[in-house]
């Protein structure tokens, strides 16, 4: 955490401090938000919800005219696989810590950049002792990607980027001829899986890409995988040459999911169309429906072009250190608080 | 009807007109998409793996097994003979199911059939078993290039990687799960 810090002091970056606790938070349709209850002196009481991101406070305050602003804090994330059952790997807890760091007047490639060189610039920092606290065979092989991480922080190697549409294109598939719903599921039909009448676009999507893709990428380096199917980035901007695809970024290393970053949308009346069509979906999947944030929507208004990115800092000190579970990076992780072991 | 919330390792399934068996899963949700099931399934027939990814929540025809105690007698060239200490029945075991665990197979080892319509479909072995070593070769003196493992041969003709101390003649503990040296033993 102290690298991190250190990292965006020295690029002149402000930290800002912002809520846990909001009464109208994310409105990702397949997220699920810790609720509670918030009571005055009176008794009278509301819903207040635990935050999933910090992102609308952020973007607050980049309408308010910061341009380099980063927040680290905890966020809540219900309803995700937080124990290990039968020798599966945990990759989530249902609190973490997440670093987001935005900057005004620039796009997703600058935040490419940024993200290579803070986790570089971490990779380095710590003893190497640390990196792969277990050192028997088998834990080595397992962090044979790990290994290369820290091998390319020294090395200053770049990390590979590749597109979604390359990465289909690998497989065989042209993301082009494949971005409705229907022809999606024809694709994925075709290649085996089970798809069913109510699969979304999305759904299908994932099924290819978590079975023949994402398995593929960051073994060798990260990677970088970028330009996303717009209907799969509810705040980013379309591409303005492609407007099909939305200039959105994910960081891959070690068959994990590191980071997620957009070219932030700032059309206002755009964003309130998506936030209510997300917040419609949440009701057919049955998930609660909160408010929407008005202030968060005027504010995307009022912010000049700007691009933000949310990293896993937990995840993050996965990588580095080596640990297969993210209960190994967590000093007190719910698996054991909530004792299911 | 069951779901992806069954699977669990070694739960077998009818799946495009075949069986198969749960080798590895892992749940994943990507980045704010919807909760998935990534899977490694074993066809029960012809021992082939393929991957493949469920949505949570989806539909799986998950069918019961039957699981026998079964002990490990013989193999021919393309099966493996088991017996059932109780009845004397005996169960011939297509070697495809066994794949790269035959190396596994020692006389006497009790190991659980999983039976399906009357046919084995999968074979459960024991999560750790003790072989005797039959040939390991000595350390190298004065080999400096931090080799700490050595290849030696079990009594199944098994080879497998360990510890450079582990002498001819040994019991060490080989994890069927991972498939590697788990501890030297004196049972």
């Amino acid at each position: 955490m102290e690298r991190i810090r250190d990292f965006f002091a020295l690029e002149g970056f402000v930290e800002i401090e912002t809520p846990i606790m909001v009464a109208a938070p994310g409105m990702e349709p397949n997220l699920a938000q810790f609720k509670t209850e918030l009571a005055d002196e009176r008794g009278r009481k509301k819903t207040a919800y635990l935050i999933t991101s910090p992102e609308y406070s952020c973007k607050k305050m980049l309408a308010a005219g910061m341009d380099k602003i980063f927040s680290l804090g905890k966020v809540f994330r219900n309803e995700e696989p937080y124990s290990s059952s039968a020798g599966e790997l945990v990759t989530h807890n249902p609190e973490f810590t997440m670093i987001e760091w935005y900057r005004a007047g620039e796009d997703y490639r600058k935040l490419m950049d940024d993200t290579e060189r803070l986790v570089k610039y971490c990779a380095e920092k710590i003893p190497s002792s640390f990196r792969g606290a277990e050192s028997d065979e088998k834990s080595q092989r397992q962090n044979n990607a790990l290994g290369s991480l820290t091998t390319f922080g020294m090395t200053g190697e770049p990390w590979l980027r590749i597109s979604v549409k390359e990465a289909f294109a690998k497989i065989g598939l042209n993301l082009d001829q494949i971005l409705t719903r229907d022809t999606m599921a024809k694709a994925a039909t075709e290649r085996g899986y089970a798809v069913s009448s109510n699969d979304s676009f999305d759904d299908c999507f994932f099924k290819i890409f978590l079975t023949e893709i994402e398995p593929k990428l960051g073994v060798e380096r990260p990677t970088i995988l970028y330009d996303y199917p717009i209907q799969m980035a509810a705040l980013s901007r379309a591409k303005p040459e492609d407007p099909r695809y939305a200039e959105r970024f994910e960081v891959y290393a070690n068959g994990l999911e590191l980071a997620n970053a957009f070219s932030e949308l700032i059309d206002p009346a755009e964003q309130r169309r998506r936030l209510l069509e997300e917040r419609e979906l949440r009701g057919s999947l049955g998930k609660d429906q909160p408010p929407l944030d008005e202030d968060f929507i005027s504010a995307v208004g009022d912010m000049k072009p700007s691009a933000g990115i949310a990293l896993g800092v937990d995840r993050l000190v996965m990588l580095i250190t080596g640990a297969r579970s993210i209960e190994d990076v967590i000093l007190f992780p719910a698996s054991e608080l909530f004792n299911n072991k | 009807m069951r779901t992806t919330a069954d699977i669990a390792k070694d739960v077998v399934m009818r799946w495009k007109n075949d069986l198969y068996a749960i080798v590895d899963f892992q749940h994943v949700n990507p980045g704010k998409g919807s909760a998935f099931v990534r899977t490694r399934l074993k066809n029960v027939r012809s021992g082939k793996v393929i991957e493949n990814t469920f949505k949570s929540g989806e539909e799986l025809d998950i069918v019961d097994v039957e699981k026998k105690k079964m002990q490990y007698l013989f193999s021919d060239a393309t099966t493996a003979t088991f017996m059932d200490r109780n009845t004397y029945d005996q169960v011939a075991v297509p070697l495809e199911l066994i794949g790269d665990r035959k190396g596994y197979l020692k006389e006497g080892l009790e190991c659980n059939l999983v039976i399906f319509d009357g046919n084995p479909v999968n074979i459960e072995f024991p999560k750790k078993i003790a072989y005797v070593v039959s040939y390991a070769p000595d350390a190298v003196r004065g080999d400096t290039s931090n080799k700490v493992t050595k290849e030696i041969e079990l009594e199944t003709g098994m080879k497998i990687n360990v510890p450079i101390f582990i002498k001819t003649g040994e019991k060490i503990v080989i994890s069927t799960e991972t498939g590697e040296y788990v501890e030297r033993t004196t049972e």
